[in-house]
């Protein structure tokens, strides 16, 4: 076995060898190689690749410690780096001063804020719940970030010692800010390595990780210990984005985007080695210094440069070794469970088309005026978009909702269905292309999850993220794909029974009924498919893993069935993507455009299809609050802020909002009794259940507890004997500083 | 020759050996005990044996059959399920839809004719559960859970069941109700490995014991010359007293 898992292991190198020597040879510019030009590559490639390994240790020493990945680790060292643009350029403060009130002051204020607000609250929350908080920080961050600097005036950091010359390596001059860059690196390896090894600190950060509950017996306290690891990343985020920033221009979307960087390298890292993170950091910054001296990518690819550091994530997720099948944790759920039925189904879809049709046709009253959902032609077009993102939050139900897979893909499938329906029958309206969208998309889903499927949840998120960027910058732009040129791509209006839907004003309201009906056949098929045999082995695989296994469900199927209905749900989104658009440009597919749309229907609840209608009405918010206030420039960035902001909330109820508000309407209906019993158990329980999570946490060993109370404790913190084994054996590491296995 | 032996089993982690060098035989129709203390390798052992940890050296045999490059998924299929130690139900979904999920996934490899439903249904009843089966596993208390594992893995209709500690968390009663439905499942030709600390549980259920420390048996034997064992005394029975 082990053999086996070698040679694929050299064979899968071999193919990726292959592939990089046919891309670099297919690609090859007129620079020759020489020790000028890889002397050049060198020293542009050592200080981004110090930059990069910078971003990506925090985000290590952060992950290591806390156990939560953080997602929005670009976006606030992107804040910090605007921060100190304020202070540095606007203010004209001297650079050691708005060094120090950026790094010292306002990163560890930052680091230690987000700790006790939020992330202490995610320790024990489930994967799904803890990718959606940090996304949201991510995106709040970018919103922020643009609210208060509007990106429409060009802002510029200077490099550090911009006026001196640098030092002569041979005939490359190497600038100072590229050498205190590569120095700073060093610098910062040095510290986090002494820190994590030999200070007080850093041993009880490194105990914690292992073991929290045993870290707290031993004195260690778990509180000061994440705050503590939160303030050092917010620090090295903060640093990472001064230094880069006159690099890639201080721009929010260009230095969040430094994310999938760093992302890269701490999977090169496996998440845990602080010297393979700076090595991956390398890696990056001399594969990218290596293109942009000796290759040029031909018009038909010439983004590609900027999909260098997914790719590389991409293969180092190949290389990854085989996780072990992951246990599981407990989810909070309700008491009792009760399935919809076919007939409430059937009512709830009829619901949602009969209310999408009134309002389209203008009957419902109070949405006919001037104001929040005036049915004007905008508003017409603007409906067809939202319910074409339900449809896509529609096709994360099974997968995100059920199997536990986070993907952040499907707006990306969505736009290659898109793209695809254009060239197998949208050029002339066929509803036939529609099937075939879907039949591309379900195995593109599918393939997309394949390099991760063996590996730990958190991988899957970063890959399919991966694969948005990489669509983004070369899929997209791809001419065969898309239209580059200003017309774009263009679609004919779809025509069934005689009705004509498109983005054409005339076509609207046929469209987004057509639409409200497709939204409405998709909810009851999936809340059908949630009573059957799928749905439930979707769920036990999210639950328990490991437990799944030995019932003899095999997990690779299971996974690759999920990921290709989500695919197929995505395409036919994909289609109506296209429609509502009428002509799609190749830029209308950045990474973050699809990140509102997982958050929105995680903050709905994603185990609920309802959700995903639900997110789509929330969607309208946004526009509308825009509306009602008059467009004031501060609320420009709400698409970014509002669900960024919104799922935080999750951190406060992980289940989402359709969890309780639908069980306390659902008590509303006569026949549903057991939702009012349940509500009532639900309040008794809070009312008794003193006992609560971060009172556990916060405990120390002073206070008395009565028997019934430690078994409480006990179960919540799902402490069982093989915990309190001899704890030498029990902390197995988790962080390890050295090379990563295999 | 039994129906699922260990052979030789290693297991590192880092520089510690969990397992040295482990070898053990369960038989059909009897209930086979792996006893020891806290930390002795019991768990790691059950992890082997159903392919959540791959061994460092040695292998497992089922039926005659080398299994141990098999999945998961496949020696479960074969006729291996188990139970955890630390709880890993469906907690999200009904006890009912645990066992369901179970008995579903068994139409995959059982070829005879049988109504997933009411299998789910009527093995509930059988460990005594038929009144929780609408209920979250979450919410339920630890020793109901394990109880709703145990049915799970009976839907399965294993040839060789493994339980970790099934009677924590359960009364005097239900154990004793475990320790009659135990001897009825040998009884029916079912191989059973068990592991668990009531000591009165294990003396009156098994016929052949195991005993581990420190990752090696130290000791093997029916309950009589377990107990009489000077090595097994000095490692485990000496502190019986506490763990009990």
């Amino acid at each position: 076995m082990r053999l086996k898992g070698r040679s694929s292991t050299v064979a899968g190198a071999l193919v990726v060898a292959a592939f990089v020597l046919y891309i670099v040879n297919v690609n090859r510019g007129a620079t020759p190689y020489s020790w000028q030009s890889f002397a050049t590559m060198v020293v542009v490639g050592l200080s981004l690749g110090g930059i990069y390994a910078i971003f990506a240790a925090g985000l290590v020493v952060t992950y290591s410690t806390t156990g939560i990945f953080n997602f929005a680790h670009g976006a606030i060292g992107c804040f910090l780096a605007f921060c100190y643009w304020e202070m540095r350029v606007n203010h004209g403060w001297p650079a050691p001063l708005a060094l120090f009130v950026v790094l010292f002051l306002l990163a560890p204020a930052i680091g230690v804020g987000l700790d006790v607000l939020l992330m202490r609250r995610l320790r024990f929350a489930p994967l799904v719940v803890q990718l959606m908080v940090t996304v949201g920080l991510m995106l709040t961050f970018m919103g922020v970030t643009l609210t208060i600097w509007k990106p429409n005036t060009p802002r510029a950091l200077q490099h550090f010692y911009e006026s001196s010359k640098g030092v002569h390596v041979g005939d490359v001059v190497a600038t100072w800010h590229r050498i205190i860059t590569v120095l700073v690196a060093l610098g910062i390896a040095v510290l986090l390595r002494t820190l994590l090894y030999k200070t007080r600190l850093g041993i009880s950060m490194r105990a914690v990780v292992d073991n929290r509950n045993l870290a707290g017996l031993t004195g260690a306290r778990p509180n000061v210990v994440s705050s503590a690891s939160w303030a050092l990343g917010c620090m090295t985020a903060g640093l990472a984005g001064i230094l880069i920033a006159p690099e890639t221009g201080l721009t929010v979307e260009n230095m969040t985007l430094l994310i999938v960087t760093a992302f890269a390298a701490a999977a090169i890292a496996q998440l845990k080695s602080l010297p393979w993170a700076f090595a991956g950091g390398l890696i990056i910054g001399l594969c990218g210094a290596f293109a942009q001296v000796f290759l040029s990518f031909s018009q038909d690819f010439s983004y590609a440069n900027e999909a260098i550091p997914a790719v590389i994530l991409f293969i180092a997720l190949l290389f990854l070794p085989q996780a072990r099948i992951e246990t599981g944790t407990i989810r909070l759920t309700k008491r009792t469970e009760r399935l919809t039925t076919p007939w409430e189904a059937l009512l709830g879809s009829l619901v949602m088309v009969g209310l999408v049709s009134a309002w389209a046709n203008g009957w419902i009253p109070w949405f006919s005026g001037t104001h929040f959902g005036q049915r004007t032609d905008v508003w017409l077009g603007r409906g067809a978009t939202f319910l074409v993102f339900g449809l896509i939050m529609m096709s994360l139900v099974p997968l995100i909702g059920w199997a536990g897979q986070v993907s952040f893909a499907n707006y990306a499938i969505a736009g290659f269905g898109a793209a695809m329906y254009h060239h197998v029958g949208g050029q002339h309206g066929s509803p036939i292309g529609i099937f075939w969208v879907m039949v591309i998309c379900a195995p593109l889903g599918a393939l997309i999850a394949i390099p991760a499927l063996r590996l730990k949840g958190l991988y899957l998120a970063l890959a399919t993220m991966a694969f948005a960027e990489f669509a983004d910058k070369v899929l997209f732009r791809y001419p065969r794909i898309l239209n580059p040129t200003a017309s774009g791509t263009l679609y004919k209006p779809l025509r069934v029974l005689g009705f004509q839907m498109s983005s054409d004003p005339g076509d609207r309201k046929a469209f987004v009924i057509f639409l409200a009906i497709a939204i409405a056949v998709i909810f009851f098929g999936l809340q059908m498919l949630r009573r059957s045999r799928w749905a439930r082995r979707w769920i036990a695989i999210a639950d328990s893993p490991a437990a799944a296994a030995t019932v003899g469900i095999n997990l690779t199927v299971s996974k690759v069935a999920v990921f290709a209905l989500s695919g197929a749900l995505a395409g036919f989104a994909g289609t109506m993507l296209g429609l509502s658009k009428g002509a799609l440009a190749v830029d209308e597919f950045p990474l973050f455009a699809g990140l509102p749309l997982v958050l929105l229907l995680a903050v709905w609840g994603s185990r609920y299809p309802v959700a995903a209608f639900m997110g789509a009405l929330g969607l309208a918010i946004f526009p509308a609050l825009q509306e009602m206030a008059g467009n004031p420039t501060w609320l420009t960035s709400i698409e970014l802020l509002g669900p960024g902001l919104a799922v935080i909330g999750m951190a406060f109820q992980p289940e989402g909002a359709a969890f309780n508000a639908g069980r306390d309407l659902a008590g509303l209906l006569p026949w549903r009794r057991d939702a009012r019993e349940e509500k009532a158990l639900v309040v008794a329980k809070l009312r008794d259940d003193d006992v609560t999570r971060d009172e556990i946490n916060d405990l120390g060993l002073t206070r008395a507890f009565t028997v019934d109370k430690i078994a409480k404790i006990d179960r919540a913190l799902d402490i069982a004997d093989e915990m309190l084994e001899r704890p030498g054996i029990v902390v197995a590491s988790e962080v390890t500083h050295g090379a990563p296995v295999g | 020759m039994a129906l699922l032996s260990a052979e030789d089993v290693v297991v590192r982690f880092g520089g510690l050996r969990a397992l040295s060098e482990v070898s053990l035989d369960v038989e059909a129709g009897r209930v086979t005990g792996l006893i020891g203390p806290n930390g002795a390798g019991k768990t790691t052992c059950f992890n082997v044996i159903t392919g959540l940890q791959e061994p460092t050296a040695g292998r497992v045999m089922f039926d005659g059959i080398d299994i141990s490059n098999k999945k998961p998924s496949k020696r479960a299929r074969m006729g291996i399920a188990r139970t955890f130690q630390k709880l890993e139900a469906f907690s999200s979904l009904s006890a009912r839809d645990n066992v369901l999920v179970a008995a579903e996934q068994r139409k995959a490899w059982d070829k005879s004719k049988f109504d997933p439903r009411t299998v789910a249904d009527e093995t509930l009843e059988r460990v005594g559960i038929g009144d929780i089966a609408q209920f979250m596993v979450g919410t339920l208390p630890t020793g109901t859970a394990r109880l709703v594992e145990l049915a799970r893995a009976l839907a399965t209709n294993p040839k060789v069941l493994l339980l970790d500690e099934p009677s924590s968390g359960l009364n005097e009663d239900e154990t004793e109700g475990m320790a009659v439905l135990l001897r009825r499942l040998v009884g029916e030709g079912l191989a059973v490995l068990l592991v668990e600390h009531d000591m009165s549980f294990v003396m009156g259920t098994c016929e052949h014991i195991y005993v581990l420390d420190f990752g090696r048996i130290i000791a093997a034997g029916s309950p009589t010359q377990v107990q009489g064992d000077a090595a097994v005394q000095a490692a485990y029975l000496g502190s019986a007293a506490e763990v009990a």
